[in-house]
């Protein structure tokens, strides 16, 4: 049993003590990770419950995109295939990754409301919740990346430390969108479609479809302006065998350590009254 | 592990701040900081004071019932004992495992099997992946399901269902029981089964606390009562006086 055995609740005594109790929060999350893990797997198992295929359907709709785009694109652009198709698919599965983890935050603690209002679990293991049950759609488009890569040779050039690296670094950010966009979607029930319709733009405005390479000077200067394309980056270059500029790991950890901290804090404002918005 | 069971609430007040449905839209709420109008406290959100300075002290061995009309914050109290809600004032503090049964149907998922609701419900009130594979077949046999128990949960009747949560959701080791009714459930077999299950579990828990509205109920499982009014309680008494306290 690993369930409190000593609870304390009070109430409000100032910032500090609000902060105090977001950390205690956040440590106890971590004493109950495998029970985000079940709750994730449960969400994946019991979402596709009766289909042969269950995630790999996203899988394959997936793999299809990429096929389409890949060849359309690479027509239309004039690039050999054996580059762009793996570019592609490395974009369209890691970027989809991300719209999962911000996307599914909004429903994070709406979904959750039961358990958060008889339970003193606590509020993070519904965001790790979230993170894993991505984590685990992404283990299954991993297929994906794995047959591009072998298809086309990239296995001698690409960087599998690097990238992990960057995954981690991405989903670090993508967790924190995520818990803003569950505390937000709470109180507001306006803000999932606003989160779904940026994500969406999103998608179009990063280079997922078409490769920066296309531009140049100023322009590019603007993409770099893009926090999407960073965070893709930092995954698909490794994989493709380039490097990451130095520039995008430093705004990423800027950002993790930047968005965190304002999460951090506006966790620690609306704790006590997530429950209240449910 | 040492301490002994113990739940103490000091001046415990807790308000609802209610969203209307006109709040949770953000276009209200942003047009009502631009109009610099009836901004509220919370972006426009009311008040509403569901307990006030509740005074509680109760030790292993207590056994509370909770009466009160609808609405009078009996409720709230057992859930601010879990843990789900913070108060605004005062302090609560729990000394022992909690086990709350206030939702039988918590975290149920109608298409998964019993066993998987089984272990997704004991996962969820605390209970390690390993501890719940050794309990499962105790609890499997004390739903009486049987084979059913592979079956989706929504080919249930709904006394089934009952069942299987009761089965689940008492299932628990715990110091501090919370129950929100007396939920003893299915039929008349079942039902004496369930009698004896839950007694066998006020039994081991140091303290229970039951909000009810059947005073016969209190009157077997109980020795303390408490009162509550609009949010206000009154003194805790023993059992015995619980006709007074209902006259008052």
């Amino acid at each position: 049993m690993d369930s409190a055995t000593h609870m304390l609740r009070t109430g409000q005594r100032g910032g500090l003590f609000q902060i105090q109790m977001a950390f205690r929060d956040l440590k106890n999350s971590g004493h109950r990770l495998g029970l985000a893990w079940s709750l994730a797997w449960h969400d994946i198992v019991s979402r596709y419950r009766g289909s042969i295929l269950g995630p790999f359907w996203i899988t394959l709709s997936m793999g299809l995109m990429v096929l389409g785009i890949g060849f359309l694109y690479a027509n239309l652009f004039k690039i050999p295939l054996n580059e762009f198709l793996p570019f592609v698919a490395l974009g369209i599965v890691f970027f989809g990754v991300m719209t999962g983890i911000i996307n599914e935050g909004c429903d994070t603690f709406v979904q959750a409301k039961g358990m958060l209002s008889q339970t003193n679990l606590p509020m993070f293991t519904f965001i790790w919740r979230t993170v894993f049950r991505n984590l685990i759609s992404l283990a299954h488009h991993l297929v994906i990346v794995i047959a591009v890569l072998t298809c086309y040779g990239y296995w001698g050039k690409a960087q599998p430390l690097p990238a992990l690296v960057g995954l981690l670094l991405m989903v670090i950010n993508a967790a924190w969108i995520s818990m803003v966009a569950a505390i937000a979607s709470a109180r507001f029930r306006d803000i999932p479609q606003i989160v779904v319709s940026v994500m969406q733009f999103a998608i179009f405005m990063t280079p997922v479809f078409w490769t920066p390479q296309r531009f140049s000077g100023q322009n590019l200067a603007i993409l770099h302006l893009n926090p999407f394309f960073h965070l893709l980056d930092a995954v698909r270059a490794p994989l493709l065998g380039q490097t990451v500029a130095q520039n995008t790991y430093i705004v990423l950890v800027t950002m993790a350590v930047v968005g965190w901290t304002l999460t951090f804090a506006l966790f620690a404002r609306t704790r006590r009254r997530i429950v209240h918005y449910l | 592990m040492s301490q002994p069971v113990s739940i103490s609430c000091r001046g415990l007040t807790i308000r609802f701040p209610v969203y209307g449905v006109d709040a949770k839209s953000l276009k209200k709420s942003l047009a009502r900081v631009a109009v610099g109008g009836r901004l509220g406290r919370h972006f426009g959100a009311t008040d509403v004071t569901a307990l006030q300075d509740l005074n509680l002290e109760l030790k292993a061995g207590d056994r509370l019932g909770l009466i009160g009309h609808n609405g009078s914050g009996k409720t709230t109290l057992l859930r601010a004992l879990s843990g789900a809600y913070e108060p605004d004032e005062g302090t609560i503090e729990v000394q022992g495992r909690i086990a709350a049964l206030l939702d039988l149907a918590l975290g149920v998922d109608l298409t998964a099997t019993g066993y998987d609701n089984i272990r997704l419900r004991c996962r969820i009130a605390g209970l390690s992946a390993r501890e719940v594979e050794a309990r499962l077949p105790e609890i499997a046999e004390f739903t009486g399901l049987g084979p059913f128990l592979a079956m989706p949960v929504k080919t249930y009747s709904a006394g089934m269902q009952a069942r299987l949560a009761f089965a689940a959701a008492t299932a628990v080791d715990c110091d501090v029981l919370l129950m929100d009714e007396w939920i003893a459930v299915g039929d008349a077999d079942f039902q004496k089964l369930a009698h004896k299950r839950l007694l066998s579990l006020v039994e081991r828990a140091g303290i229970l606390v039951l909000a009810t509205h059947d005073v016969d109920l209190l009157r077997l499982y109980c020795n303390k009562v408490m009162r509550l009014e609009g949010g206000v309680s009154s003194e805790v008494v023993d059992i015995r006086k619980v006709d007074q306290l209902l006259a008052a």
